[in-house]
């Protein structure tokens, strides 16, 4: 499916959980079609992230933002983000923020996915964390009877659309991750009415038969499938790519006025009519530097000359392919 | 493959504030001890690898909660990513393995935590500065993992290369990590076990009384007054018992050049210094 028709597929208002990290695998192509078509009054939900919750505050597309954190880490901080979160969901254009710890947001959307009333962790006792959610109850923390010993009740997050980046997919939806790194995507995709599921590459569902193991999500919990190549920019791909040092920086660095920085993002973020023209007004795929250095570059992290053997050609422990 | 000669090296002449404060982190792993990192770590992580190279070859380190004793290059831009778990012997593949691992007491006791705000009991802020939660003056990026990690009996390092009475505050604006609460025995009297154990900064290494759970000052760096640790922090700070306030030891010769040379040679631990300054001043402007 075109990237354009799968978000077309999301209704304003909607419940949408994006999976990566801040500076891994978000599904970066899915999002820069949602902020192009103008989205509306969405609730974004993305455990720890970082640009592709920007894009959506930047775009205007994000109401609410339900978290653990939003950060370009060594880059700083998310300047869309804060901006409409520092101004607050009653201003023109703010954000609310629900924020909770990681582990209190895998656990409400474990009670979504396992129809629980609730699971219980001991993660996020004696933060504020806990009084946030005291008036809409989506946490409470409890005392069990027969124990004595305080919990937090973790109360299903209903979620209409799970997006999630992989490496390879095949017509059918049938997807994997590999090699197998996929934080808390499942948790997303495991709660979510729907699935979107974007792959660097399509193949023949032959390349999962030889290899069930690494099947990560098959078909019948994936209802479309993009082939979004360096669907991932800026954020990495391991280990296909890393991510783009550059293009956080020059985000950032626009972000200094607003004036500059909504002449970036129209230029060089929703501008480009397809996810390939994006990636040329980008630097093209060349912008992503290699998450492992090659054999016969410098290796400075190796002791007595081990790491310079070690490293030649082992592209993160996998197979070639 | 630790650095050679380390156990012998003199104290180093010239070193800086990082340099000295990643070697008190490294100080804090011992042999046997099982710890991870979690993002813009950049200090505790060249901690961990400084440990590894010198006095704790064995210590267990799970990169970025996901790859399980690697063997990196230099520290990369980021603490929570591929280039950080290179050459890993496992790779732990998804969140809910880890958490598993995590909040099974037996592991990964050891967790460094960075924050915008530490209060006098040890608890810290990363999510809103000033303001109303929903409408903060500054809007931090939030509680992620520590929020978890302080309640779930791990014992918590805390980094801060900006000691000031903005960043070391008598409460914190928001608790997103528990340190000791209201101190005395509130963390245990809510079923709480670890806690917070120490606390190193760019002027000094402070820790918390054993009653009142009350941040002491354990040592200040060279160069560094108690009267000038005092009047950076945003509250009265108790002093070791007899009041006589060491001085914290520089890092070796060994644990410089290794620092520099091995571990982090595109100094990406200074990072921090700026990102910290960045926050205090509000951060970049957003128009």
């Amino acid at each position: 499916m075109a990237l354009a028709d799968a978000a077309a597929s999301v209704p304003n208002g909607a419940t949408v959980a994006l999976g990566g990290l801040s500076m891994n695998s978000a599904p970066m192509a899915f999002v820069r079609e949602l902020a192009r078509q103008r989205k509306r009054d969405l609730t974004v939900v993305a455990i720890v992230a970082g640009m592709s919750v920007d894009w959506l505050a930047a775009a205007g597309c994000a109401a609410r933002v339900i978290t653990g954190l939003v950060s370009f880490e060594g880059f700083g901080l998310a300047p869309s983000f804060r901006r409409r979160a520092q101004a607050g969901p009653r201003a023109e254009g703010g954000l609310a923020v629900e924020e909770y710890s990681e582990h209190l947001l895998i656990c409400r959307l474990e009670a979504q996915s396992r129809k629980l009333p609730f699971v219980p962790t001991r993660a996020g006792l004696g933060t504020d964390v806990l009084a946030l959610h005291a008036d809409s109850g989506s946490l409470r923390q409890e005392v069990d009877p027969a124990t004595g010993k305080p919990y937090v009740a973790c109360t299903p997050l209903a979620v209409d659309v799970a997006v999630v980046h992989v490496h390879e997919a095949d017509a059918s939806g049938n997807a994997r991750v590999n090699p197998k790194l996929i934080w808390m995507d499942n948790e997303i995709v495991n709660a979510a009415e729907r699935t979107v599921v974007c792959a660097e590459r399509i193949v023949g569902s032959e390349a999962f038969v030889a290899e069930p193991h690494r099947t990560t999500y098959p078909r019948f919990m994936v209802d479309a499938v993009c082939e979004a190549p360096f669907g991932a920019f800026p954020t990495s791909c391991f280990p296909d790519y890393g991510h783009c040092g550059h293009f956080f920086e020059e985000y950032v660095d626009a972000a200094a006025s607003q004036e500059r920085f909504e002449a970036f993002f129209a230029e060089r973020v929703v501008g480009p009519e397809s996810w390939t023209d994006f990636l040329d007004a980008n630097g093209g795929p060349g912008a992503l530097i290699d998450i492992f250095p090659r054999a016969g570059r410098a290796d400075a992290g190796s002791i007595g000359g081990q790491g310079a053997a070690q490293g030649a050609g082992q592209a993160g422990g996998t197979e070639p392919r | 493959m630790s650095v050679p000669g380390w156990e012998k090296s003199p104290p180093a002449r010239d070193y800086s504030v990082d340099e000295l404060m990643v070697a008190v982190l490294a100080g804090c792993f011992r042999p046997g001890d099982q710890v991870c990192n979690g993002m813009a770590s950049f200090l505790p992580v060249s901690a961990i690898r400084l440990a590894k190279l010198t006095h704790a070859p064995d210590l267990v380190w799970l990169a970025g909660a996901v790859g399980l004793e690697p063997r990196p290059g230099p520290v990369p831009a980021s603490t929570l990513e591929a280039p950080l778990w290179r050459n890993s012997l496992m790779y732990v593949e998804q969140c809910g393995d880890f958490w598993t691992m995590v909040l099974n007491g037996r592991f990964l006791s050891k967790f460094c935590v960075g924050a915008a705000q530490l209060d006098r009991f040890g608890n810290a802020n990363n999510s809103v500065i000033g303001g109303d939660f929903h409408s903060p003056r500054v809007r931090l990026p939030g509680t992620a993992g520590m929020g978890d990690m302080g309640s779930i009996g791990k014992l918590l390092y805390y980094w801060n290369p900006d000691h000031s009475q903005r960043s070391l505050v008598r409460k914190v604006d928001f608790v997103s990590c528990a340190g000791y609460l209201s101190g005395g025995r509130q963390r245990s009297d809510l079923g709480l076990e670890g806690g917070p154990e120490l606390v190193v900064t760019n002027l000094a290494v402070l820790d918390f009384h054993p009653d009142s759970k009350h941040m002491r000052l354990r040592s200040v760096h060279p160069g560094v007054s108690v009267e000038e640790v005092q009047s950076a922090t945003g509250f009265e700070l108790l002093l070791p018992d007899g009041g006589e306030v060491p001085q914290t030891p520089p890092p070796t010769q060994a644990q410089v050049d290794a620092i520099r040379t091995v571990i982090d040679p595109h100094g990406m631990r200074r990072r921090e210094f700026r990102r910290m300054r960045q926050r205090a001043a509000g951060g970049p402007k957003a128009g």
